[in-house]
């Protein structure tokens, strides 16, 4: 394959991009310990990895700690209304369809107040990334129980314990029409993290991550067993999906080879109770994409609109006969 | 014919009895095998043929038949409650051939019209009527039109220009999307810029870009100076403003395909170019004549992708684009414009044209050019050189294959729905394409139908069907395609005949299809025939195919025939001269050497297994046994040890140098504890992730302080560094569980 033209020339201005490029002025206001850090430097390094132009990448958020996330990228960014992340990043889709569009969002945006949003995201199916921030609190507001809080934890909003059962984002996902990629990645493995993210942007289609995130204010040591006792961290593997480092297969022996395509498989895996998987658990390219389907045979250029709107007009315009005598001249 | 040709054959055509004493000089000849084959108006095969008019994937020609059959298979309901619309529907299909054989042109949709209202008139039922309903039932199941013609010296063309215009839509949609999706890029960056301007601002602006409805509710004199100030940075540099502009007017005026809607031509707007040409050299001086536009096109849509990027530099691509000429254009830039289509016919064009479609051909431009040959064994006088005899212009595509970097495609008329797909590569072929077609139109053999005739062209290995794609890939397995003949590995179809003798006894026998039937269909072929009655059949005759293989030595002056018949289906056997068989033996070369190319009997590989046979067989020979040897041994297969399982690679532990402070880096979750304790001692490399950069930049309590409060364990502080330290045994007690 030869390259293009264009692409000779674009070569001549390429430019190798470091992770400064990507870290904007402001300096991140979270908690130290806080696992949306390590989800910022993985996307940081991910951006740098695939030489992501700023100026074309995109990451939108609704509101709470994770939607911070924007504000710390150098590149556009869209801090959006509460639960609304992914209907501003689908419009921004539509529209610009070359841009690479990452969401961004929490337990509370995306489980509660967007959950809506949420369930239709998957179901169009548009070519964007979605990262969801699940510490299992609200963190922002100062500690109140969220959808995916553990039965019983005490929160400023359940001081007798939360009675629910928590949702579970993982299956909620696997269950809903056009799913094409649902991935679940914790923020304590990054080597992890990065190439589930990596493999969640290489995708064409909705690529939902779930990252268990840790919150060493109102969840503070919840996960100490799983990051102390690697066992705890069943990894999926397979030659679609993760391929582990030596370095991370050595301290995480408890390893499922897990076909990404096997939706049964997918579902028992989100539903493990005692140990956390952590892997790509369904990927399926061929699922339609709504950007692909809507994309139309051409694009609407304002001419184009102006011609399609003049034909529908002309159908009930009444022309005047040309040479016919006006009326009451005869 | 090959079954799949003529599939239905009635049976009061089959050849009767020879009657003795025929004059065989006033009879037309025509192979024996052609005798089922007399009313092909009567028969269901690949004509009339449709030229479907479709913006979708489907097939561009469809045989009457298939849409026929289609609408038989959606509406008749199965068993005898569909049986009166299939019938029906076949009704219909016969009266659309009469017509379109007795010379009429028209859509489907309307030979659907005029030919259901005849059937329907014909029934004399009243109206909604069993047939009316199931014509209408019929109809509405029709869901392709397009026109419908026959095989005739017109089809060639007809059908290419056909296919061209097809591939000429969907490459215009294809442009258009992508220029569109330019245009629409490039008019958003200057709108963007627009918005931000002063122009923009002003109160009246702002005015008009509210509208009306809610006008009354805004201060625009106040709102406009508010925007005014908060204004961020300048506006795009006028040069690159300059050069969007140029680009987008070069990109509108292009005239390379048309707007795609008949109302989005604005007015005084040139027509777009044509891109059908009588001759190679009007095709070639309009390529000269527009190259200045293809290369102002190409040139303003490479600025468009690097503008839309943001990535022109003028100090860089500014002397690229001063410097542009024809050199600069790329393959994949000069497919996007629409190819040049160019129909010839051989013999009625000169013979310079043909020249110069070669050369056209060999220019690597985007040409296609058709070749209708109508006549392949060329005249018989004057008389030609004895190599030359019945050859005419069949080899034009076999040596077309030589300039290798074009499409070259060869077909009779009778083949080309079935090699439809390969004629539609040739045409999406970015490079230069030949087809040549022989039409079966043949002036000097007006007694057989151009459809028999074309098919027998194949089926004679005459004109054989082949395809060359320089693209498909890099061998000649992958680029040569001879499917679509008849029996490939033979060198003549065999098939069977069968006819009754004077005394009304049935006779079977193989009988081969070979060039010398093809030949003898040609008037002017025979005066070297000579037909003979079964009266005058001899044990001297021997049939012309078997003594292809041998010399006329060998033949013991035994006289070759073909069967052929007359008028009157009489079965003759027809002498044939040796010229004819020697034109016959050199068709048979020019086949065998096609078959070659497509991997069958190719002497190469023959030799190479030949060699490898031997070679084996000797191996064979001096690896065998002695008699008696216990059989065991012979049988003895090794075994092969299963490789052990791989392991996975295990990694040392990192080393902790001596006693030292260490920290698993790659396992670091950014979480700035230890950084807030110590940022001289732990600090974010590259890929941010701390290490411990100098261990002495800060105290033993500090390296403890931070093992305690990493989120993941991962800091090992090692033992003190300064023996001075206050508290260090606490402090050595509280490492321990990193360490």
């Amino acid at each position: 394959m030869t390259a293009t033209m264009t692409q000779c020339l674009l070569r001549l201005v390429e430019e190798d991009y470091t992770l400064a490029d990507y870290q904007s002025d402001i300096a991140p206001r979270w908690c130290a310990g806080c696992g949306d850090s390590a989800i910022l430097t993985a996307i940081q390094r991910l951006c740098r990895e695939e030489n992501l132009p700023p100026e074309k990448t995109v990451f939108v958020s609704g509101i709470g700690c994770s939607s911070r996330l924007p504000h710390y990228m150098n590149a556009y960014g869209f801090h959006g209304m509460h639960g609304r992340a992914l209907p501003v990043a689908e419009g921004i889709k539509m529209r610009r369809p070359d841009l690479h569009v990452f969401v961004t969002t929490g337990d509370g945006d995306c489980c509660s107040i967007g959950a809506a949003h949420w369930i239709h995201a998957i179901r169009y199916n548009m070519n964007m990334t979605v990262l969801l921030h699940d510490n299992q609190v609200y963190g922002l507001t100062k500690n109140q129980a969220s959808p995916t809080s553990p039965r019983g934890l005490q929160t400023n909003t359940t001081p007798r314990g939360a009675c629910l059962e928590p949702l579970n984002p993982l299956s909620v996902t696997l269950g809903v029409a056009n799913v094409s990629f649902v991935a679940q990645a914790v923020d304590w493995i990054p080597g992890l993290l990065y190439d589930i993210i990596a493999q969640a942007h290489r995708h064409r289609g909705l690529a939902f991550v779930r990252i268990l995130q840790r919150c060493p204010e109102f969840m503070d040591h919840f996960y100490d067993d799983a990051v102390r006792d690697p066992t705890k961290t069943r990894i999926l593997v397979h030659g679609d999906g993760l391929r582990l480092s030596p370095e991370v297969s050595r301290i995480y022996r408890n390893q499922e080879a897990h076909d990404p395509l096997d939706m049964a498989r997918a579902r028992a895996l989100a539903s493990l109770g005692d140990e956390i998987p952590v892997g790509v658990l369904y990927r399926d390219p061929s699922v339609p994409c709504y950007d692909d389907l809507r994309a139309g045979e051409r694009p609407n250029t304002p001419d184009l609109i102006r011609t399609v709107l003049d034909e529908e007009f002309d159908k009930v315009t009444i022309w005047p006969q040309i040479g016919a005598t006006p009326l009451g001249a005869e | 014919m090959a079954q799949a040709s003529m599939p239905l054959a009635r049976p009061t055509d089959t050849p009767d009895a020879p009657e003795a004493g025929s004059a065989p000089e006033a009879v037309a000849l025509r192979p024996a095998l052609f005798a089922r084959y007399g009313a092909l108006e009567q028969l269901r095969y690949d004509f009339p043929l449709v030229l479907v008019e479709d913006d979708g994937d489907g097939p561009v020609l469809q045989p009457l038949t298939q849409v026929m059959d289609a609408i038989v298979r959606q509406t008749a309901a199965p068993g005898p409650a569909g049986e009166a619309l299939r019938q029906l529907v076949l009704r219909l299909e016969d009266a659309i051939r009469q017509r379109v054989a007795g010379g009429e042109s028209d859509t489907l949709a309307n030979l659907c019209r005029t030919c259901a209202a005849d059937l329907l008139a014909a029934s004399q039922e009243p109206p909604f009527g069993p047939t009316a309903t199931n014509l209408d039932r019929a109809r509405e199941a029709l869901h392709v039109d397009g026109l419908v013609i026959d095989c005739d010296g017109a089809t060639p063309k007809a059908v290419l220009a056909h296919a061209w215009k097809s591939v000429h839509a969907a490459k215009a949609k294809e442009f258009r999307k992508k220029i569109d999706g330019l245009i629409l890029r490039l008019t958003d960056i200057l709108k963007a810029d627009f918005t931000r301007s002063d122009e923009a601002h002003t109160p009246a602006a702002l005015e008009s870009a509210i509208g009306a409805s809610y006008g009354a509710a805004f201060d625009f004199h106040a709102l406009s100076r508010v925007l005014s100030r908060g204004r961020a940075g300048e506006g795009l540099p006028k040069e690159r403003e300059r050069r969007i502009h140029w680009v987008l007017f070069v990109l509108r005026s292009q005239r390379f395909y048309g707007p795609g809607r008949s109302s989005e031509r604005k007015p005084g707007q040139p027509e777009p170019h044509g891109f059908i040409f009588e001759s190679c050299a009007a095709a070639l001086d309009a390529f000269r004549e527009r190259l200045p536009a293809v290369l102002e096109f190409v040139k303003a849509l490479t600025i468009a992708e690097l503008e839309i990027e943001n990535k022109y530099r003028a100090e860089l691509h500014d002397p690229v684009f001063e410097r542009f000429d024809e050199s600069d254009l790329s393959a994949e830039q000069l497919a996007l414009l629409p190819a040049s289509l160019v129909c010839l016919r051989d013999g009625r064009t000169d013979t310079a044209e043909t020249v110069q479609a070669f050369e056209a051909l060999a220019s690597g431009l985007s040409i296609k050019v058709l070749i209708q040959t109508d006549d392949i064994l060329g005249g018989t006088s004057p008389e030609p050189s004895r190599t030359a005899f019945g050859v005419g212009s069949a080899r034009l595509a076999a040596m077309a294959m030589g300039l290798n970097s074009a499409y070259v495609f060869q077909a009779s008329s009778a083949h080309l729905c079935r090699a439809r797909e390969r004629l539609i590569a040739g045409l999406r072929h970015d490079g230069p394409a030949l087809f040549c077609v022989f039409s079966g139109a043949v002036e000097t053999a007006p007694h057989v139908a151009p459809y028999l005739l074309a098919a027998a062209a194949t089926e004679s290995r005459a004109f054989p069907t082949f395809s060359y794609d320089p693209s498909a890939g890099p061998d000649w397995a992958a680029r040569f395609d001879l499917t679509g003949n008849p029996q490939l590995t033979a060198d003549w179809p065999l098939h069977r005949l069968e006819y009754q003798d004077q005394a009304m006894q049935r006779h079977g026998e193989e009988v081969a299809f070979s060039y010398i039937d093809f030949a003898a269909c040609d008037r002017r072929y025979a005066r070297f025939c000579q037909p003979g009655a079964e009266a005058e059949w001899g044990e001297d005759m021997v049939p012309a195919s078997a003594c292809l293989e041998s010399t006329p030595e060998a033949n013991g002056g035994r006289r070759p025939y073909v069967l052929t018949v007359g008028p009157d289906d009489e079965l003759r056997r027809t002498v044939v001269d040796e010229k004819i068989i020697e034109a016959a033996r050199r068709c048979n070369d020019a086949w065998r050497r096609l078959q070659e190319l497509g991997g069958i009997n190719n002497s190469h590989a023959l030799r190479l297994l030949a060699r490898e046979r031997a070679v084996w067989e000797a191996e064979r020979e001096r690896e065998a046994p002695p008699p008696g040897a216990p059989e065991a041994a012979a049988s003895a297969v090794p075994t092969v040890e299963p490789p052990a399982e791989a392991e996975v690679a295990e990694v040392a532990e990192p080393a902790a140098a001596g006693d030292g402070p260490w920290i698993e880096v790659s396992r670091c979750t950014t979480c700035n504890e230890c950084t807030q304790i110590n940022n001289r001692i732990f600090v974010y490399n590259d890929d941010m992730q701390a290490e411990i950069v100098d261990p002495d930049a800060g105290t033993y309590r500090e390296m403890v302080e931070a093992a305690e409060s990493c989120q993941v364990s991962i800091i090992h502080p090692g033992q003190p560094r300064n023996p001075d330290e206050p508290n260090l045994e606490d402090l050595i007690a509280r490492a321990e569980s990193f360490n």
